[in-house]
């Protein structure tokens, strides 16, 4: 049950998916991944992404266009 | 079917890791976050009311001088706030089934397609059927050579720019210096491809057939033709999804 | 004061509309309704880049030059626009109103957070993509709003072609994005 971060804030479409889809391969079941964007796309393509691959999703707004993404293997 | 789960944005769970560096593993559960003190979220909403009464009074200063510069003004205004609001973007439509397989967008390009397919054959229909001259057809373009050299560049363009034409106007409003750049050369790029227009037009758009589908299928059997390419497109992009993405659970 | 924003920022109906985000269906309803509308009302449908051509020609008379005698601005509708400047372009109204509609869904939604270029790597993707963007719609006369979205709309196969098109720009262009600018 480990916890990994992923900055990506500050990055283009789609960069956040991919980045995210990348990392997320060489993770383990059960592992967490807190992704954090400031990209409105992203913080509707990722969730939607994880979803449809099963994974826990949870979307947090932490600040003025700010979100973390945790994603559960 | 909004995809959208994040929670109140008033409410502070979990702490503020602001853009720390890569991964850090730790053995911290996640749903259980303690609830410590996050940045200040400031809210926008009075400055929005500012802008938004700004814009009025754009408008109201717009009409003055023509209304059609404060209709188009309205009608922009809408554009943007809906294209934000629903993070629409017609580069992640063809450039998602590349990447991840995914559709959800392109098939929401699809329904816009078949909405305003019929929207404009009802206005085109009768205005001919008036005998009046048919409106928009400045935007039946000839297809030649420069269709395509000007397709493939496009969608290079948009890919690698992060939005098309309006995604990079939507994100210019949304903040982003990227876009702002982008916006910059695309308007260069605008000026030197006017510019070699000429050239263009001598060696492959003139003389290029214009395809009017009711000039060839009759009024009722463009759109149900366009209606069913649609219709098939948006399965096929269903499949796509589901051979690139896998089936959910029990399907 | 500030208790009157937050009590309205919670506000069910007004998160409905103004804070969470549509679904790309609603967006694809929405957009659709906007553009059925400005065909009926303005008699053409909706263009982005063409706008961004007289942008470009307007910027460069500025700096003296002078495009008179270019093909593209030879017709005498073009010539009048150019004439009658920016102020009274309904393209940059409406191109500038999107900025600002866009703008204002982003704070109305507390939302809005100014994002700095990160990389050289972002400069080189958004003047190339610009560049190629400007100068390939103006050969396939139009953006994806123009060309695509509204040359689908008038039924013409020009904007299924350009759409065919765009779809192999996009790959190589993904290629491209995988390769250099992630």
């Amino acid at each position: 049950m480990a916890e990994f971060e992923l900055d990506c804030l500050g990055e283009a479409c789609p960069v956040p998916l991919m980045k995210t889809e990348k990392k997320l391969a060489s993770l383990a079941a059960g592992d967490v991944l807190v992704v954090h964007i400031d990209h409105s796309c992203a913080m509707k393509n990722v969730p939607e992404w994880a979803r449809k691959q099963g994974y826990n999703v949870e979307v947090e707004e932490v600040d003025d266009g700010e979100w973390d993404v945790i994603i559960e293997k | 079917m909004n995809t959208n789960e994040s929670r109140p944005w008033n409410q502070t769970i979990g702490d503020n890791m602001g853009g720390a560096g890569m991964t850090e593993p730790s053995t911290a559960t996640v749903r259980k976050r303690p609830a410590t003190a996050r940045k200040k979220k400031r809210n926008q909403l009075p400055i929005g009311l500012a802008v938004f009464a700004g814009m009025i009074v754009i408008g109201v200063l717009l009409s003055l001088r023509a209304s059609s510069l404060g209709m188009f003004w309205l009608f922009g205004g809408c554009f943007g706030f809906i294209l934000q609001k629903s993070r629409f973007c017609f580069t992640a439509s063809l450039r998602d089934p590349c990447i991840t397989g995914s559709t959800s967008i392109t098939k929401a390009v699809l329904i816009a397609f078949a909405l305003t397919s019929i929207g404009f054959t009802a206005i085109k229909y009768s205005a001919f059927a008036n005998g009046l001259p048919i409106p928009g057809q400045s935007y039946v373009q000839p297809i030649s050579v420069a269709t395509a050299v000007g397709g493939v560049m496009f969608g290079i363009g948009m890919v690698i720019a992060g939005g098309c034409a309006s995604g990079t106007l939507m994100r210019v409003g949304e903040g982003f210096a990227m876009q702002m750049l982008a916006l910059v050369f695309f308007v260069i790029g605008s000026l030197w491809g006017a510019k070699d227009m000429g050239w263009w037009t001598e060696h492959f758009i003139s003389g290029a057939p214009r395809v009017f589908l009711p000039d060839v299928f009759g009024w009722l059997g463009a759109i149900v033709i366009q209606l069913l390419i649609i219709a098939c497109l948006y399965v096929a992009a269903d499949l796509w999804e589901r051979k690139k993405m896998g089936t959910p659970e029990g399907e | 004061m500030k208790q009157l924003w937050e009590k309205i920022s919670k506000n069910r109906y007004y998160q409905m509309v103004f804070k969470n985000p549509f679904t790309y269906i609603t967006g694809a309803v929405l957009l659709s309704i906007m553009q059925i509308a400005l065909f009926a009302y303005s008699g053409n449908p909706w263009g982005v880049s063409g706008t961004f051509a007289n942008w470009g020609a307007w910027l460069y008379q500025l700096f003296g030059g002078s495009v008179e005698k270019w093909f593209y601005f030879s017709s005498s509708g073009a010539q009048a626009t150019l004439d009658a400047g920016i102020l009274s372009h309904t393209g940059t109204m409406l191109n500038v109103g999107l900025i600002f509609g866009a703008l204002l869904a982003t704070l109305l939604a507390s939302q809005f957070k100014f994002k700095k270029i990160k990389s050289l790597r972002q400069v080189v993707a958004a003047v190339l993509g610009g560049l190629l963007m400007g100068y390939g719609a103006r050969l396939a006369g139009g953006c994806n709003i123009g060309a695509l979205f509204s040359g689908v709309a008038s039924l013409s196969l020009s904007g299924w072609v350009f759409a065919a098109f765009l779809l192999v720009g996009a790959f190589i262009g993904s290629k491209l994005l995988a390769k250099f600018f992630m």
